[in-house]
């Protein structure tokens, strides 16, 4: 049987999300979204894939002949090749490019057009170095002397929006973003659930006192300790536990899936927040990636199911929201001798949201035959990663200050959101 | 012949070690017979500088440490601590004595974590070495040497969560990063390069000739030598992978040992560094490492990363040159340029941010807590973003104090916790602390402790707000009060910076 998704079937799938991701109980006591807003755009939901996904089998160029030469183990089969599974072939999007099929959970936003796709996307540094590059990137410069905040702090401080809350800027996981760091205090969030302070009532309200009181500093650090205390407030009026009980079969079972859960529990909740960063790791495939299946198809999987249940949970919200995709660069075109695949060039960007352009793959395809590929072998840049960031932030956002978010670099419109 | 153990002897160590973890939680007879952590007699005084330097190369300064080094000059304790050999260590050997896998061989590693085995699993191994690393870093005298350590397991990264990495790490660290810790940074390069946990980290281990697999090559110049401005191009990271075609990992008879596979060799001509390498199998890429460990590149990159991790987030250009320099004279001996970056480098402290391993180690130490280093701690590190062995990219754990000054939640749990008594196997005696801290009121409690735990007393309108803030929040009592102040001071920022 194809595992094609039809249409017809994700939209069931999401009818059956919805009785499952109702509000949490104590939802409308979180609500507590300051009047005096100015006007404000999407929420800015960015996911890294941290590693440099290999993003040639992601959206697979099946109509490029050359692909299939460089990729003779590892290379997903094209949409009509009877000797492979169908379950482990290309899914088709336009003819030439298609979906890893264990990117199915994006077809559904696909067909509705609200999916993106821009191919060959990246930045133009050329170090093959993850951490130089994510930083680059993260920073939104072009080389080390740029600011050493990054573009969504940039975009914040730019971006006067009266909004006061806590929650204006969260990162998921254990440790910020590089991405967010600027004027505003970002918290790092693991999960709504957990975040609060357990122990004796009467202590932990004197705990809470001491630290107001110690936190009440102009300093950095003091600035996150105001926010993280009034987070602690928004959050204490509320019973985390029942949102515990309310499980939500969509998302996966992943630091991923419960990254992207919070996100849409605080956007539901009104709670002010104008941008998420949740990171997606593992990407670094050098060593047995596999193909259709194996460890990097698992990967997808997590970031597509993720992605299609936080839509899903989301769909009526779809035009207030943008979720942009990236990653550090691209992998070499030609795979290496461990079934995997080295530090490549070319990356690409997913856009996600109501008022994608979607259904399209974006960007100018620079091919794979030889005399195309750049560097040791690796897919070109056709389009410039701030390119998609700065229309984003200026659409999206209703952001104009790009001249500050990506100094040094003027920002080319490609009609990727309306 | 095969070394791995017989059956019965297998079935023996085996026991040993489920009985060892199984009772993990409750103090041993070793923590029993192991001297007391350590006394608050004499009580510090405020306003040395002593504090802050002790707190760059320690893991936060117990009382008779600052008072030795108050007495003997900071220059003796730095040498004395330069020689971790010449330091007898009872407090920390004797705790370590239960974990029995520590000083295990690789392949006897990989048969005890194939199989099930009353309380050993699979994560038998690696959480040995967590717990035994975080009774290092509280009970250890040779607090230099500890640092280091943790210097060089982020400098060469590995994750525990990567292949057999969950047991070939407890090799690495006993075989490379702390035999090497303070030696020749040539033999420390030199060592991780023939780690099996190394090669399979990286991949190295399918690296062969045809295709071959550049993630090591690469990290071994941009990551553990170079640096990633350090002068290599592409086609050096291409070409040294060629060299590096070959070295592996045992896979069956002795599994886990390092191995040159010359069938996998590609053994035609390369140029790496604009030097010409012949084919001489193994001995290739040990030429370029010879090459890359005293590089000029490798000794500023070094000299940087250990300044920054010591002095400053931006260390002073003429500091970093002078390490530099001295590096390259002695061909990168450790302790010869710890020596000059601590010598030299003192008077440039900046405040940095703790990371979680020092956040909660300080609080361990300087409160002279018994602590089992398991699981209650273990959790803690992770919530706080550093679980032991387990930073997914070759990296290491970050040591910009942006990177972990936005989890602040953790912190404050973990310092109501510990004050409250909530960590299981983790104890502070706090009417000790107390008694030993001499009568008084609240105020003159908070500025004993504060000298403790911060070098220095808070600041007058700091003190005064804390207590005010407190006193409105509820009446102070007797009883709450010490616990309650001392969650405070450890969850002020004050504490979260060393």
């Amino acid at each position: 049987m194809s595992q094609t998704i039809t249409r017809r079937s994700f939209l069931q799938s999401g009818t059956l999300l919805a009785g499952a991701s109702l509000l949490p109980r104590w939802m409308p006591r979180l609500a507590f979204s300051p009047p005096g807003y100015g006007p404000r755009g999407d929420v800015l939901i960015s996911v890294f894939l941290r590693g440099a996904a290999d993003v040639l089998n992601m959206v697979v160029p099946h109509g490029d002949d050359a692909y299939y030469k460089l990729r003779p183990t590892l290379g997903i089969p094209r949409p009509d090749d009877r000797r492979a599974e169908p379950s482990s072939r290309t899914l088709d999007l336009d003819g030439f490019f298609g979906l890893h099929p264990k990117l199915s959970p994006l077809v559904g936003a696909w067909q509705t057009g609200q999916l993106a796709i821009v191919h060959a996307c990246g930045a133009p540094d050329e170090s093959r170095s993850h951490f130089k590059a994510m930083e680059l990137m993260e920073r939104g410069v072009e080389d080390e002397r740029g600011p050493a905040s990054g573009w969504i702090g940039r975009h914040l401080a730019t971006l006067e929006t009266g909004n006061a809350s806590p929650f204006r800027a969260v990162a998921l996981g254990e440790i910020p973003q590089r991405s967010l760091s600027g004027a505003v205090p970002v918290t790092a969030l693991r999960s709504i659930a957990d975040f609060h302070l357990a122990g004796d009532p009467q202590a932990l309200a004197k705990m809470q006192a001491a630290l107001n009181s110690l936190y009440s500093g102009i300093d950095a650090v003091s600035g996150i300790g105001q926010e993280t205390l009034r987070i602690l407030d928004a959050l204490q009026a509320t019973d985390p536990l029942s949102y515990n009980s309310a499980t939500d079969p969509a998302y996966p079972e992943s630091d991923f899936g419960l990254g992207l859960r919070q996100i849409a529990i605080l956007i539901k909740a009104e709670v002010g927040l104008e941008v998420a960063a949740i990171d997606l790791g593992g990407w670094d495939t050098h060593f047995a990636q596999g193909g259709s299946v194996g460890q990097m198809a698992e990967l997808m999987w997590d970031l597509a199911s993720g992605l299609a249940a936080f839509h899903a949970d989301l769909r009526d919200l779809a035009d207030r929201l943008t979720v942009v995709v990236m990653s550090e660069f691209g992998r070499r075109a030609a795979e290496n001798g461990s079934l995997g695949t080295d530090h490549g060039h070319g990356s690409l960007m997913i856009l996600l949201g109501g008022h994608v352009r979607g259904g399209k793959i974006h960007g100018t395809w620079p091919g794979l035959a030889e005399g195309k590929l750049v560097g040791p072998g690796d897919l070109a840049v056709t389009t410039d990663y701030r390119d998609v960031l700065g229309e984003v932030c200026l659409r999206r956002l209703g952001n104009p200050a790009l001249g500050e978010i990506f100094p040094g670099f003027q920002v080319t419109l490609h009609d990727l959101v309306t | 012949m095969r070394r791995s153990l017989n059956r019965r002897e297998f079935i023996r160590l085996a026991g040993l070690i489920a009985a060892s973890t199984g009772v993990a939680g409750c103090a041993s007879v070793y923590d029993r017979l192991a001297p007391a952590p350590g006394s608050w007699t004499p009580w510090p005084i405020a306003g040395s500088s002593t504090f802050s330097h002790l707190n760059r190369m320690t893991y936060g300064p117990r009382s008779e440490e600052r008072a030795a080094a108050d007495d003997a000059g900071i220059e003796a304790w730095i040498e004395e601590q330069l020689a971790p050999e010449s330091l007898d260590d009872p407090g920390a050997d004797l705790r370590l004595r239960r974990f029995t896998t520590l000083d295990l061989p690789s392949d006897v590693l990989a048969d005890l974590s194939d199989r099930i085995f009353d309380n050993v699993d699979r994560f038998t191994v690696p959480d040995q070495l967590r717990q035994a690393t975080l009774i290092r870093q509280v009970y250890s005298r040779r607090q230099l040497l500890e640092v280091m350590v943790e210097f060089w397991t982020d400098h060469f990264n590995i994750s525990v969560e990567k292949g057999d990495c969950f047991f070939l790490k407890t090799v690495d660290d006993r075989e490379v990063i702390r035999r090497h810790a303070l030696g020749n940074f040539g033999e420390l390069l030199w060592a991780s390069a023939h780690s099996p946990a190394m090669l399979v980290y990286l991949d190295n281990q399918s690296n062969r000739k045809g295709s071959p697999n550049e993630n090591y090559a690469r990290e071994l110049m941009e990551l553990h030598s170079l640096g990633v401005s350090g002068g290599y191009t592409q086609a050096d990271v291409m070409e040294l992978a060629r060299c590096l075609t070959g070295w592996t990992v045992k896979e069956h008879f002795w599994r886990g040992e390092f191995t040159f596979n010359s069938q996998f060799h590609d053994a035609g001509p390369k140029r790496v560094l604009g030097e010409a390498i012949d084919p001489l199998g193994q001995i290739e890429a040990e030429r370029v490492l010879d090459v890359l460990s005293i590089h000029p590149s490798t000794a500023h990159f070094i000299a940087a990363k250990l300044a920054r991790r010591f002095i400053a987030e931006d260390p002073p250009p003429g500091l970093v040159d002078l390490v530099a320099g001295v590096f390259k004279q002695t061909n990168g001996d450790i302790r010869s340029v710890l020596r000059a970056l601590l010598m030299n480098g003192l008077e440039f402290v900046q405040p940095k941010f703790k990371r979680p391993s020092h956040f909660v180690v300080s609080a361990l130490r300087i409160l002279n807590a018994r602590t089992d280093g398991g699981e209650a701690i273990q959790r803690y590190l992770k919530r706080m973003g550093q679980p032991y062995f387990a930073w997914p990219t070759p990296d290491g754990y970050p040591d910009r104090s942006e990177a972990w000054s936005g989890n602040l939640l953790p912190r404050w749990q973990f310092a109501y916790d510990l004050a409250h008594g909530a960590l299981s196997h983790t104890t502070v005696d706090l009417p000790g602390l107390v008694q030993a801290a001499g009568p008084g009121d609240p105020a003159s409690l908070v500025d004993r402790m504060s000298t403790l735990l911060l070098g220095q007393p808070l600041p007058p309108t700091t003190k005064r707000a804390l207590l005010d803030s407190v006193e409105r929040a509820g009446a102070i009592d007797d009883e709450g009060t010490p616990s309650l102040l001392l969650a405070a001071i450890l969850a002020s920022p004050a504490f979260q910076w060393r």
